[in-house]
């Protein structure tokens, strides 16, 4: 029987390798996430390794109370720390370092880096124990007027030694010339950012920090324990700042990317297992057809005295061939598609480390076990209907399959999945669960909607077809009847073909509507609060920057009045919280909310917040700040903020930077005359210093705002696009099957003088209708997602884009011709008396 | 003459595997002629066939269809040929299931793009006594209702010839002659030319002329009365 399984496969080989690759898509996104995150996770491990291998103690503010798990925007450890460190016993040498992000470095034709990689003004170390970077060429910078740069970005950027560098941090803009191009561990990049060495002294001026350091390594006397001077430090110092010993320190960097990593790979796993599961449409699809095709070699089976084990047995027998076929090479594939998405990801701005790839074994168990498991899954309904072909249909010509049991349960197995699918979603949305079991009922329950909605699909496909095959039938005629006809013959193959597809269009559309809606919400909450000329806002579009910038506009002649808006973090009561500070005098002037005044020790509450907590006016909000200092603040007052701009906490800007260790700014407004002042007058004012921060009109603004939006919303397109090729590859193999299946009035329709461009058109119709089946199911259902998703989002404004949807049922068509293709070629170029004498 | 066969020959395979499918057949078809072409399996028939409607290409000689030297036409050419100056009846009905019989009838005239002749339409529509089955589907319809449906698509564009391949095999003796009746009416009512390859002598008999192969010749060409019972390969044929 084994051998039967195997001729089974062999026999039809398009059909074998179309539907392989169904499954090789499925897995190839899941290794290609395991091996792309692995990669990155073991680059960084290898960076901070080297970074801290020569460090016996290191010294870092502590980071509880960053919301981000990154460290890098914490404020910086005071210089006093160092000098008490020094007289410690034990310790051999010590060295207070810079490595602050929130610079901006200027390519050569003085624009800032277009790469949103972080960028990194550091300071060189004395002690070349610590750090970790070698130069690999030039040398350490000596002068304030030197500076070092990490060689992949010198490289990207067309930097040599001996150029002119550009710099802007919390101090203007100023060159450097370059003394060296570093490494770190042999790398050419610092995990895919930009570093700028400077001297230590310069490093501190340029960042805002004199007198205080980010970092500081020690190295311990020879014979001393690390331990136990590690533990003496840490009696000796604020609690403030945590003492590890280099090695915890690197395993705590590599730990904090890690933990960022897991999100990014969560993420694209869900891409992933999305694919997998149009995939295992296609493989049922597949199955369902191939098995009635042979329906008869089955029965011819049982009167050979095989029993209903082993005729089950052979099916499955093919499915796991399949399976393991597909899923090697999807391991294959993924290790090429983890390359694809570090290039893509790199298109978008991050460029991301890759030293050698790294395939782990776990790599190879998942995708191997997981796409085994959905073949199998996929093809077990089909293989238990192979089971019960009776053995006289041997006997017999054009047997059909009788009607299983589940066929009779279909409908209202389908009913009852989409409603338990919608009601999942409803809970996962509204019944204010923690956020990751209502993400996954979301999840679980969408994958119900998609399979349920597959399920009553057969029931659709007539009507559906019949509207969408009306126009196509009047313009093209017979072949487009054909076409038609074609399409609701085997309702159930085209439901599933389509379903296939439809869950791309899905997610789709709700991407789609989504990003839109975001940006008419992020308009109107433009409009609804802005009452300035114009912004300033980093150029990078979300990082704080240097508050001279702001001080330079606030002199200018019309400038009336600028307000600064600056987002920290807090922690209230063990949760993390977001606090904006605002400058209480010129912020109500710029800004439309009813913000009350706010003093030295008093805070404004959010008012889904207050509701949430059940804060009133005149309770206290204990808060503890990155600084490590614990504020008791009074609740002046409940903000609505129809804008959108402001967090769960409001301080002054004083108390922000009193208490919170933040002096930049995030955003800042700005009210002028137009008369008076233009925009352009701002430019110029920032241009030269601050080439980091730009102004914007409320109009550019909302672009700006739109342009973000959009850009995440091409790179969740580009990675649902695998989805859509394997719903792509489903209709090939459906309509390859439907061909061979219907060779003999191929035949017959050529012999009576059809030509082969008609044939090909037929085939290509057929397509484009089960495309658009699957079109119009997916944009429904994504717009049904979409409506859903948004209810639970507060003022969301939903612009459903017509247009965007229009294009989206097209491009469904254009996929079916595109799938039809290979299909139509064969229709055509069968031979006529052969498909006329085929069985 | 419709149709003009001279020194055609057919071969498949190469080599020592070379099988003499047809060895040099002329033979000439009149209008108007009903000409029945029988032999015993292998003898070529289904093969001469297949070379007079342009379905193959003959290795050596000549086939004429309607003023037209086949082996001029290219694939395109000899598809709209087909479709304008041949019909076709099959074995097997070849009915596509998914249109009616009525839409069945019209698909030739469907595929070229023309105007049903409706009083032709008619007329066949009359000749098969389906007029009350139209809307059907084939798979509604009994076998011979299914090929007298394929009789009325074959002669639908007014072909120059229709080729009949055992129109009666997959038959009952009673709806095989309910259709060798339709087919013997067509050539005297229509006058049209219709050339049939059979195994059965019964339906041989409702021809006008008799050809008989064997081996690829032709070893017989005359009256159908006169040949039955006579030849070798009856006798197969009736052992079947």
């Amino acid at each position: 029987m084994r051998r039967v399984a195997l001729r089974g496969l062999l026999a039809r080989k398009t059909r074998l390798a179309l539907t392989a690759l169904a499954v090789a898509l499925g897995v190839t996104l899941i290794s290609g996430t395991y091996v792309f995150t692995d990669t990155i996770d073991a680059s960084f491990d290898r960076i901070f390794s080297a970074a801290y291998k020569g460090a016996d103690v290191v010294i870092t503010p502590n980071d509880d109370v960053a919301l981000s798990e990154s460290s890098d925007d914490l404020p910086p450890i005071e210089g006093a720390v160092l000098d008490r460190i020094e007289r410690i016993e034990g310790v051999e040498n010590v060295e207070g370092s810079i490595f602050d992000q929130g610079g901006t470095f200027l390519t050569k034709k003085g624009e800032p880096f277009a790469a949103q990689g972080p960028k990194f003004v550091a300071s060189a170390f004395d002690d070349e124990r610590f750090g970790g970077f070698s130069y690999a060429e030039g040398r350490r910078p000596r002068t304030p007027d030197e500076v070092a740069i990490d060689k992949a970005t010198a490289r990207r950027e067309g930097f040599s030694v001996g150029d002119s560098f550009e710099i802007q941090a919390e101090a203007p803009k100023q060159a450097y010339t370059i003394s060296g191009l570093t490494q770190v561990a042999g790398v050419d990049s610092y995990g895919g950012a930009a570093v700028a060495q400077l001297t230590l002294p310069e490093a501190q001026r340029v960042t805002g920090k004199q007198g205080k350091y980010d970092e500081i390594d020690l190295a311990v006397a020879k014979g001393q324990d690390a331990d136990a001077v590690s533990a003496a430090i840490r009696a000796a110092l604020p609690k403030n700042v945590d003492v590890r010993t280099g090695a915890a320190e690197a395993a705590d960097r590599t730990g904090e990317i890690s933990d960022d990593l897991g999100f990014l790979q969560t993420g694209l796993l869900a891409f992933a297992g999305v694919s997998l599961f149009v995939g295992a449409f296609i493989i049922f699809n597949t199955f369902s057809i191939t098995v009635a095709q042979r329906a008869r070699e089955f029965a011819l089976l049982r009167t050979l005295g095989a029993s209903r084990p082993q005729v089950l047995r052979a099916v499955l027998g093919e499915g796991v061939v399949l399976g393991v076929l597909g899923s090697v090479v999807g391991l294959g594939l993924g290790i090429l598609v983890a390359s694809g998405l570090r290039a893509l990801f790199k298109a978008f701005g991050f460029e991301l480390p890759s030293t050698g790839t790294v395939l782990e074994p776990r790599t190879v168990y998942v995708s191997l076990g997981v796409g085994v498991v959905v073949t199998l899954a996929a093809c077990l309904t089909p293989a238990l209907r192979a089971t019960r072909v009776p053995p006289v249909a041997a006997l017999r010509e054009g047997v059909a399959l009788p009607a299983s049991r589940s066929s009779r349960l279909a409908f209202p197995l389908a009913l009852v999945l989409t409603g338990l699918g919608v009601a999942a979603m409803s809970v996962g949305l509204f019944a204010g669960l923690e956020e990751s079991p209502a993400l996954l009922l979301v999840g679980l329950g969408a994958g119900a909607t998609f399979l349920g909605v597959a399920l009553l699909s057969p029931r659709l496909v007539g009507p559906i077809a019949s509207v969408i095959g009306r126009p196509i039938e009047a313009l093209f005629g017979v072949t487009g009847r054909l076409a038609r006809e074609n399409t609701v013959r085997q309702p159930g193959r085209t439901a599933v073909t389509a379903a296939a597809l439809m869950i791309g269009v899905a997610l789709v559309t709700f991407a789609t509507i989504f990003a839109a809606g975001g940006k008419s919400t992020i308009d109107a909450a433009i409009d609804a609060g802005l009452r300035g000329q114009a912004v300033l806002q980093n150029q990078d579009g979300f990082s704080p920057f240097a508050a001279g910038a702001t001080r330079r506009v606030a002199e200018l002649d019309g400038v009336e009045r600028v307000a600064a808006v600056r987002f920290v973090q807090a922690r209230v009561e063990g949760e993390g919280l977001a606090v904006s500070g605002v400058d209480t005098e010129a912020f109500p002037a710029l800004y439309r909310t009813a913000l009350p005044p706010l003093g030295d020790d008093s805070v404004a509450v959010s008012e889904d917040y207050a509701e949430q907590q059940g804060i009133r006016v005149g309770d206290t909000v204990a808060l503890t700040t990155a600084t490590a200092k614990r504020l008791e603040l009074r609740v002046a007052g409940i903000v609505e903020d129809k804008g959108r701009l402001l967090d769960e906490l409001t301080v002054s800007n004083d108390v922000v930077a009193r208490d919170f260790g933040q002096r930049k700014d995030s955003l800042v407004i700005v009210g002028y005359s137009p008369g008076k002042a233009t925009k352009a007058a701002i430019d110029n004012a920032i241009k030269a210093d601050f080439p980091q921060v730009e102004a914007l009109t409320a109009e550019e603004f909302k672009d700006d705002a739109a342009g973000q939006v959009d850009q995440l919303l091409v790179l969740v397109y580009a990675l649902l696009t695998l989805t859509v090729i394997v719903a792509m590859f489903g209709i090939v193999n459906t309509l390859v099957l439907s061909v061979t299946e219907r060779t003999r009035e191929l035949g017959m329709l050529r012999a009576i003088g059809t030509s082969r461009r008609q044939i090909r058109r037929v085939i290509r119709y057929e397509a484009v209708i089960t495309a658009q089946i699957g079109g119009v199911l997916g944009i429904l259902l994504g717009l049904l997602l979409a409506l859903l998703v948004t209810r639970t989002i507060d003022d969301f404004s939903l612009a459903i884009p017509y247009g965007l949807l229009l294009g989206l049922f097209l491009a469904a068509g254009a996929a079916g011709i595109l799938a039809a293709v290979l299909p139509a070629r064969r229709a055509s170029r069968l031979n006529v008396l052969e498909a006329l004498a085929y069985e | 003459m419709i149709v003009t066969a001279t020194g055609l020959t057919r071969s498949y395979g190469t080599g020592e595997a070379t099988v003499r499918a047809l060895a040099g057949v002329d033979v000439e078809f009149p209008a108007g002629a009903f000409t029945a072409i029988m032999g015993p399996s292998g003898s070529g028939k289904s093969t001469l066939m297949h070379l007079l409607a342009g379905l193959d290409r003959p290795t050596s000689g000549s086939v004429v269809l309607a003023g037209t030297e086949l082996a001029d036409l290219g694939d395109k050419e000899l598809t709209t040929l087909r479709r304008d100056k041949v019909g076709f009846i099959f074995q097997s009905f070849n009915l596509l299931p998914v249109l009616s019989a009525e839409e069945n009838i019209l698909l030739p005239l469907s595929i070229a793009g023309r105007e049903a002749d409706q009083p032709w339409v008619d007329r066949l529509i009359d000749a098969i006594g389906l007029r009350d089955r139209l809307g059907h589907r084939p798979a509604e319809l009994s076998g011979g209702q299914q090929q007298r449906v394929a009789v009325a698509r074959a002669l639908a564009s007014r072909p120059a010839v229709v080729f009949a391949d055992e129109p009666t095999g997959n038959l009952d003796s009673k709806t095989s002659t309910e259709v060798m009746e339709l087919l013997r009416r067509c050539v005297d009512e229509f006058g049209q030319t219709i050339v049939m390859v059979t195994h059965d002598p019964r339906a041989a008999a409702y021809a006008d002329r008799l050809v008989q192969l064997e081996d690829g010749r032709i070893v017989r060409d005359g009256a159908p009365g006169a040949a039955a019972g006579t030849s070798r390969s009856d006798a197969v044929t009736h052992g079947v």
